[in-house]
């Protein structure tokens, strides 16, 4: 089972990344039964006293408007996980995915989509989803935080499959006679087989980042489909005083995002 | 070096020409005509090519201002974070990345590692403005930020925000050298330096470590763009009137012209940096060798 999460990891590794796959499973346990395992529906006011800490109630404590945190923050990981695969998907398809099959281009159409895919890499993410949105509107954060992860999945992968094609196979297959489209699809088989899973949770993990602080400053979900940026954006002016409304939404994200990381074989530090 | 060099520039021409390309067709939107068909955009475009070329700017949809007196206003908050910030992430994130090349005491910190690298720049922001509020009380606001203020009141102030910069930054060092450092584990050079006599200090001292620092130059371009991302969110959360702050508000507004300008100066800056990183470790690596 460990060769099909994380076929090229060393042994510690590999424990870690099928433990992140396994938290990653029963956060989407949690995210299909979220409805069930709230006490509240989503955004439901007033289900208790405003601002009460954490209790045997209330285990997250409630919001300023006497929210249940412990439903919303079920509600809200729904809202986030749901969007990260969509965001993802996006990322994998437009990043990995075009910059594998980019470097199979002819060379000078192949430099030109790297270059120009290199010129957004040089820009931080985060502003690229925030003029996407700024250009259409927040209903496609998903999408906005898909595309603006793509260019350094692109420029990673064009440079990952531009080593497999001077690589000693390739000039055997070529010798040999074998097409290029041929080779080109048994490279992507190679690339995704081994690498599928991995590629998946580390897109999902550098999309959530972005989707939250995207939501965060304003520019992602919006009410009532609260995330769990949006839900922390707006305990932010009273989580001085109540630092629950803001905590525990917080650490919800960070082991979705650790999760996630652990998936993907993440080096501690190392960018997704 | 020569050749290498070239190259580099090279590079570094076209990334910069396509930066160049790519505010203008931001810029262009804030035009009349750029939103009657394909043929007026590109006509806009061509017409804020042109403006730049004679160092016309433009002027801020909001504030009226020049774009260029708008960023000159505010480039000093931003510049003083990014400073601070490389100080910070040189000096928390060089010995741990060097420390941490060793295995054993790289996998007792991993767990730590994971667990920080795991935290969204943004809830470090939060969790270090609720520990500032706490040990240093509440923030003055109105208070300008210095590279390195004289009282309490200017260190409260800078503190959260140059640390949440330097944190996003430390990251990305400490990665650098731990990648070069993990690539000389067990090269080949290492083993013929200890049979020609040379003790392990030594091949560290001489050998291994120039090169580990290129490594970590080479990724100085990654540095600056984690540490230019951390500053929009450093800006937005501790409300420090900067260049990335304006660019939020800018998008917020559509003000397109000043948000081409900002997505220039922020790519230039992370290509220049990249360059003068690769530059920098190839002649160290050179040196090495």
């Amino acid at each position: 089972m460990s060769a099909i999460f994380a076929p090229s990891l060393p042994r510690p590794r590999r424990i870690l990344a099928i433990a992140g796959w396994a938290g990653l499973g029963v956060v989407a346990l949690a995210v299909t039964m979220s409805d069930f395992l709230a006490h509240a529906p989503a955004n439901e006011l007033h289900a208790g006293p405003m601002l009460a800490p954490p209790s045997a109630q209330f285990p997250f404590g409630t919001d300023l408007v006497g929210r249940d945190l412990l439903s919303e923050t079920l509600h809200a990981l729904s809202v986030t996980a749901t969007a990260g695969l969509e965001a993802a998907v996006v990322a994998i398809l437009a990043g990995g995915f075009l910059g594998y099959m980019s470097a199979h281009l002819p060379k000078p159409a192949g430099l030109v989509l790297h270059w120009a895919f290199a010129v957004f890499a040089a820009i931080p993410a985060l502003l690229l989803a925030i003029v996407l949105i700024g250009l259409t509107s927040r209903g496609i954060s998903a999408l906005a935080a898909g595309l603006a992860a793509a260019p350094l999945a692109f420029v990673r992968a064009f440079d990952r499959a531009s080593r497999a094609g001077g690589a000693r196979h390739a000039d055997y297959a070529r010798a040999t006679g074998v097409s290029a489209s041929m080779l080109l699809r048994r490279d992507l088989a190679y690339e995704f087989r081994d690498m599928f899973l991995p590629i998946v949770a580390r897109a999902f993990a550098s999309v959530t980042i972005i989707l939250s602080t995207l939501s965060f400053l304003g520019f992602g979900a919006t009410p009532p489909h609260r995330d769990l940026g949006l839900m922390i954006g707006a305990a932010w002016p009273n989580y001085l005083e109540a630092w629950w409304t803001a905590g525990f939404p917080a650490l919800t994200l960070v082991i979705l995002i650790l999760l996630a990381r652990l998936a993907a074989g993440l080096d501690e530090g190392e960018r997704p | 070096m020569r050749v290498f060099a070239l190259r580099e520039s090279g590079r570094l021409a076209f990334g910069l020409l396509g930066a160049l390309l790519l505010a203008a067709a931001v810029s262009a939107l804030s035009l009349p005509g750029a939103h009657e068909g394909v043929q007026g955009f590109l006509a806009a475009m061509a017409s804020r090519l042109l403006a730049y070329a004679t160092f016309d700017l433009g002027s801020s949809a909001v504030s009226g201002l020049g774009a260029a007196q708008e960023l000159i206003a505010r480039g000093p908050t931003t510049l003083t974070f990014v400073l601070q910030g490389i100080v910070i992430a040189a000096v928390f994130g060089i010995p741990p990345g060097l420390l941490s090349g060793a295995a054993s005491l790289r996998n007792a910190l991993a767990p730590l590692g994971q667990f920080v690298s795991a935290v969204p720049v943004f809830c470090a922001a939060l969790l270090l403005a609720y520990v500032a509020n706490r040990l240093l009380g509440p923030a003055l606001p109105g208070t300008p930020v210095a590279l390195l203020p004289r009282d309490l009141a200017g260190w409260s102030q800078i503190v959260p925000p140059a640390l949440t910069v330097g944190l996003a930054g430390m990251s990305a060092v400490q990665v650098g050298l731990r990648r070069a450092s993990v690539t000389l584990e067990d090269a080949p050079f290492r083993q013929g330096l200890g049979r020609l006599g040379l003790p392990e200090r030594e091949i560290e001292r001489f050998f291994v470590t120039p090169v580990v620092f290129a490594g970590l130059l080479n990724s100085l371009g990654e540095v600056i763009v984690a540490l230019l991302s951390a500053t929009v969110v450093a800006e937005w959360v501790f409300h420090c009137p900067g260049i990335a702050d304006l660019f939020v508000k800018s998008v917020a507004l559509r003000d397109w012209n000043m948000v081409a300008l900002i997505l220039f100066l922020f790519a230039a800056t992370a290509m220049i940096a990249d360059f003068a990183g690769r530059i920098a470790a190839h002649a160290v690596a050179r040196e090495a060798a």
